[in-house]
């Protein structure tokens, strides 16, 4: 039975866990919002971090400008670079972001003090800084408003504006330790170039989001001058791609712990077949007796057969509560929902009940071929 | 008697057990006998004589090689399993020397038992199981565990169960073999007096006082019937 509880323990804890993970992701992916795309430079990861320079400025402009892409509704360029902050006597590295004023559409940060970065200060190339929560907290402390207070960054002073925060993971893991600035003047006074490390676009409506893709994509290859047999030169991906990635990953997970606990399960089969046909020599001259008061063969293999189902029914309904347990304990660990998929509880008290059928059937009907004399005279 | 159809009918019966060499072994070497309704018969016989074998057949527990054996008029020598499984269920009840009742379970679940098999509702099994209880005094210990009372009471609950379904015979194989002086009286008063109220009892024995019990002695010898005479008491 202990492989039967192992199996369905297995396969309850990796689906409620799947489905929590799935369920954070999506959650997660929301506080961005489905409703836009990355344009990230390379055509793989690899290339975007050995710094491909293939999106710049004239990319973005090209977007901003462009009429004939109708279910574009913002453009927002991002660039980045690591700075050096100096200030109240601390000093620390940061990630800094060249972001125009529409990037708050995009990143949906709350706005903790103050205001983010606007076009103005973009255009006139104001040295203000916004700072992400934490980076706000080392400088400045906690509860105290750093607007208006003045921060070195790479040796220039710049005024902060404004703190942000997001109470989202994926998002207020980079949003809540960054800096924020206008884009000119990071490329300007930052990284010295014009190329872009990101390119956000909103659309208007996400059910034609894919067609928008292609059609982005059509317009930037033009634009780079990319033959037809050229390779992009740029990855494009949806929160919605994220989100269709992340659950094939899950899926696949899934599919291998079932597996894994499928074999479990055989296991555990072949552990309540040996403990039934244990049983059935241990009660032989019982058998006999049943047999010598009027039990047919059927009603012997019914019995034999019930036992088993029950064996396995309980070693199943074990292994549910256990899984349950389980999940629920990861899903506090872990800070993910906690979920419960009803029909993979089903789906488990199905197959222990299969179980002690397929695993039952032989010794059970060894018990029903019994002969009545020979059974009775058994020692 | 003579003009009564017989309860039980062996005709010519032989039986034969295949050997590991390929021969076959005959235990029974043609027997015929009759037993009509109401009747007290014991069967004896040595180790070895055919008695076992012989009790078999009339307990539909196994078939004749060759012959016939006719209960109640119909011939069951040629019945499937499951039919002599029908036979044992509703014509005969066992009592054993020994392993009598089902472990684990109350003494009324032990009665019950046969009546499970035949389909017969609940409260009609209770019904009657308690009444077959009461006839062998032993109602108060319908709710103990089977394993829980002694061998002259486990006795007394085979006897229950073997009334319970009112089979055409009771067949008793060595039912005082394991109890002592005093009990195996009181098992076999109970068979007397089963047997005034009507009862057919068949006692397979070979302890001369008990078969001493029964109207009419039955010996088989070599897979033969030697006597069968009535017994004067």
């Amino acid at each position: 039975m202990l492989g039967v509880i192992i199996g369905i323990t297995s396969v309850i804890l990796i689906y409620s866990i799947g489905q929590g993970a799935v369920a954070f992701i999506t959650n997660e992916l929301s506080s961005f919002g489905t409703d836009y795309f990355q344009i990230n430079p390379g055509s793989n990861q690899m290339s975007a971090i050995a710094g491909s320079n293939a999106l710049s400025m004239e990319d973005y402009e090209t977007l901003k400008g462009d009429t004939s892409i109708t279910n574009i509704k913002e453009v927002s360029p991002f660039s980045m670079g690591s700075v050096n902050i100096d200030g109240n006597d601390v000093e620390d590295d940061a990630l800094a972001y060249g972001v125009a004023q529409n990037a708050i559409d995009i990143l949906r940060p709350d706005i903790t003090y103050g205001e983010f970065i606007t076009d103005e200060q973009d255009l006139n190339s104001e040295h203000v800084v916004v700072l992400g929560e934490e980076v706000a907290k080392k400088f400045f402390g906690e509860e105290t408003s750093p607007v208006e207070e003045s921060l070195n960054i790479n040796n220039r002073t710049y005024r902060v504006v404004g703190v942000v925060s997001s109470s989202s993971v994926l998002a207020g893991g980079f949003l809540n330790n960054a800096i924020f600035l206008p884009i000119s003047v990071l490329q300007d006074q930052i990284t010295g170039e014009e190329a872009l490390q990101e390119i956000d676009i909103s659309v208007h409506d996400p059910e034609i989001i894919n067609q928008t893709i292609e059609d982005v994509k059509t317009l930037l290859r033009e634009e780079h001058q990319l033959k037809e047999d050229d390779e992009d030169d740029f990855r494009i991906q949806s929160a919605k791609d994220m989100l269709e990635t992340t659950k094939t990953i899950t899926s696949l997970l899934t599919a291998m712990v079932a597996a894994i606990s499928g074999i479990s399960l055989v296991v555990g089969g072949v552990g309540v077949m040996n403990i039934m046909l244990v049983s059935v020599t241990e009660r032989t001259r019982e058998i006999g007796l049943l047999k010598a008061i009027g039990a047919k063969e059927r009603d012997i293999l019914t019995q034999f057969l019930f036992e088993s189902i029950v064996m396995t029914f309980i070693g199943g309904l074990t292994g549910i509560v256990l899984g349950i347990s389980g999940a629920f304990l990861v899903s506090v660990v872990l800070h993910i929902p906690f979920i419960v998929s009803i029909p993979a509880v089903l789906l488990a008290v199905g197959v222990s009940a299969a179980v002690g059928i397929l695993f039952g059937i032989y010794p059970a009907r060894r018990a029903a071929r019994l002969s009545p004399i020979d059974a009775l005279q058994y020692q | 008697m003579a003009n009564r159809e017989p309860l039980i009918q062996l005709e010519n019966v032989k039986k034969c057990f295949p050997l590991a060499d390929g021969e076959f072994y005959e235990a029974l070497h043609g027997i015929s006998l009759e037993i009509y309704e109401g009747e007290f018969v014991a069967i004896m016989g040595p180790s070895g004589s055919g008695k076992s074998t012989t009790m078999h057949i009339l307990g539909a527990l196994d078939v004749p090689s060759s012959g016939h054996y006719k209960l109640r008029g119909k011939d069951i020598s040629l019945y499937t399993n499951d039919q002599l499984a029908e036979v044992r269920n509703r014509e005969i009840g066992f009592v054993f020397q020994s392993f009598n009742l089902l472990p684990r379970i109350t003494v009324l679940d032990n009665v019950e038992r046969p009546m499970m098999y035949a389909g017969i509702k609940p409260t009609e099994r209770t019904r009657r199981a308690m009444e077959a209880l009461e006839r062998v005094e032993i109602a108060d210990k319908a709710e103990n565990i089977s394993n829980h009372i002694s061998g002259g009471q486990i006795q007394r609950v085979a006897i229950a169960r073997a009334i319970v379904m009112n089979p055409a015979i009771i067949l008793a194989d060595e039912p005082t073999g394991n109890l002592d002086t005093k009990m195996s009286e009181e098992i076999v008063a109970l068979f007397t007096s089963l047997n005034k109220a009507g009862r057919t009892i068949v006692l397979i024995t070979h302890e001369p006082d008990i078969a001493a019990h029964a109207k009419r002695i039955i010996r088989i010898v070599d897979g033969n019937i030697v006597s069968d005479a009535i017994h004067k008491k």
